[in-house]
């Protein structure tokens, strides 16, 4: 235990020694994390919007009213059970003039002119849920070769699609901007490391003096880069919560778009983050301290002073 | 104790510091290694730690092989065995106790075995009263005393000494000397590169003389001067 307290001392003893070097790294981190955990936050509010706006309704079908123009009477039930035997079809479930009406009025409740017309003329429906986005041309080519039953198909798959390929999209260019950031963050504390080990390479010549390890020497270092990354990482996630948090809140009224996140995804994929900034930050301190160690292991096979 | 066995390090460049260098230390000796510069001396006392490979020959420290000792080994060979330097090697931004101390945290020692072996040691040199001091603070003696203190605080039983007295006044360089005999009563070998005269002729110890890489004469209760006349006279 005495041993961890003082390679933990020994860390923040370089840190303390190593300001503006250490403000340097850690601002990397910052940046570059706050970037890609950014694009992370940007994807969540697309999928979760994408959801909320259909609310797991892609496709709707209108249908002709049954025991008139041709149309049996059971043509409405018929249509239903085949449509959730589609193989495409998560689920389906019909909506009845009498429902469609109590929807009608909840919609145009603001507006008491629309209210005044014929219940009868609102159409029964069958709601669809597919079971991936993409089949909505299928279903809807299904749907459109019962030209007597059903009157009209509407989806707005066609816009759900697009938002989910923005979304795609946007997640390799997250993901790719958290690789290419991670590593310059990463290359970042190896050259801070490196610096810190120059600065202080007497001390590191007298530790293997007294009988210090490798790794004893190496400890405080990699301590002193999982400090940074973490440090930058921390930062990283507070400032898009920060972020997101104020624009969720300005905008509130917005009713189209929603910008808040849940405190669970920031929750998780913060953790996440503290332990990539820690991950890097070990790494670039190895980085950092290989080449180093290994020339320390070389031992000297040039003349020394006072031969 | 140590044994070197037709020992010879020869640099890139071909400079030969040790040639065929043979010698036999003793438990609880004190040995001076005396010669001009570049005779070798240093190098005697690098190969001695393994700050450095021998091209050829044999190296026991303590009963091992050090030139085979693998390199993640040589953390261990180099706890048992205490340093002093010309330049001190001391950390600057330590203070006195904890310089001291590093040679026991680096062993994993707990703060309650650290604490008061410090403190003994600081009072073996004399310096219990700057123990919160850094070592800029402190007169080239006491600094010596410091690396002295660090060198012995976990009782090596060998010492090798490289010029401990080559910065110091000859009042200080006495002090030292002194402190380094009393460490030498309690049974640690050491083992002094020095070209301190007045020193190696006062001890009246071992005295190894080297030129050129080579050892020239080997004799007990020797005496600096006389290993010149020798050198000289060959």
């Amino acid at each position: 235990m005495s041993r961890v307290i003082f390679l933990f001392r020994e860390a923040m003893v370089s840190l303390r020694r190593n300001l503006l070097v250490v403000f340097g790294a850690i601002l990397a981190v910052f940046i570059s994390l706050s970037l890609a955990f950014g694009a992370l936050v940007v994807n969540e509010i697309l999928r979760v919007n994408t959801l909320a706006w259909q609310e797991g309704v892609h496709v709707i079908a209108f249908l002709n009213d049954a025991g008139a123009n041709g149309v049996p009477a059971d043509a409405h039930d018929s249509l239903l059970s085949e449509v959730r035997a589609w193989d495409e079809v998560e689920d389906a479930f019909y909506v009845d003039k009498s429902k469609a009406w109590i929807e009608y009025l909840e919609i145009f409740k603001d507006q008491p002119e629309l209210l005044e017309i014929d219940p009868s003329i609102l159409p029964a429906s069958i709601r669809i849920e597919l079971k991936d986005i993409e089949f909505h041309s299928s279903v809807q080519f299904r749907l459109d070769q019962n030209a007597l039953l059903v009157r009209q198909v509407s989806t707005a798959a066609e816009s759900i699609e697009q938002l989910q390929n923005l979304s795609s999209i946007l997640n390799v260019l997250g993901l790719g901007m958290a690789v290419v950031l991670g590593l310059s963050a990463m290359v970042l504390i190896a050259n801070t490391i490196r610096l810190a080990i120059y600065a202080r390479r007497d001390e590191v010549s007298i530790m293997k003096l007294v009988g210090a390890s490798n790794w004893f020497i190496r400890v405080p270092f990699l301590l002193e880069g999982m400090i940074e990354g973490l440090v930058g990482a921390a930062l990283a996630v507070f400032a898009v919560w920060l972020g997101t948090n104020n624009l969720a809140r300005a905008g509130q009224d917005f009713s189209l778009f929603r910008l808040d996140v849940s405190d669970q995804f920031f929750f998780q994929w913060g953790l996440v983050f503290l332990l990539f900034g820690a991950a890097a930050g070990v790494l670039g301190s190895l980085l950092g301290l290989s080449r180093y160690l290994r020339d320390a292991d070389d031992e000297g096979q040039n003349v020394p002073q006072g031969v | 104790m140590i044994r070197l066995e037709n020992v010879t390090k020869v640099y890139e460049g071909g400079t030969v510091a040790a040639n065929d260098v043979s010698l036999d230390i003793q438990k609880g000796e004190f040995v001076f290694l005396v010669g001009a510069s570049g005779s070798g001396k240093s190098t005697l006392i690098r190969l001695m730690l393994r700050d450095e490979p021998v091209t050829r020959g044999k190296i026991w420290v303590a009963g091992k092989d050090i030139t085979t000792l693998p390199k993640w080994k040589i953390p261990y060979l180099r706890r048992s065995v205490g340093t002093v330097f010309q330049d001190y090697k001391l950390l600057p931004n330590k203070t006195v106790h904890e310089n001291v101390a590093f040679a026991l945290e680096v062993l994993g020692r707990p703060q309650s075995v650290i604490g008061p072996q410090v403190e003994q040691v600081l009072d073996l040199v004399g310096l219990e009263d700057k123990a919160g001091r850094y070592p800029r603070q402190l007169s080239g003696g006491e600094q010596q005393r410091v690396s002295v203190a660090r060198s012995f605080v976990n009782r090596p039983p060998i010492m090798l000494c490289d010029e401990p007295t080559g910065n110091l006044d000859p009042r200080t360089s006495v002090g030292i000397m002194k402190l380094l005999d009393r460490i030498n009563r309690t049974g640690t070998t050491i083992v002094m590169a020095t070209h301190d005269h007045a020193i190696v002729d006062a001890m009246k110890r071992r005295v190894v003389g080297l030129e050129g890489g080579r050892v020239t004469r080997d004799e007990e209760s020797g005496r600096y001067e006389r290993a010149i006349v020798s050198e000289e006279e060959e």
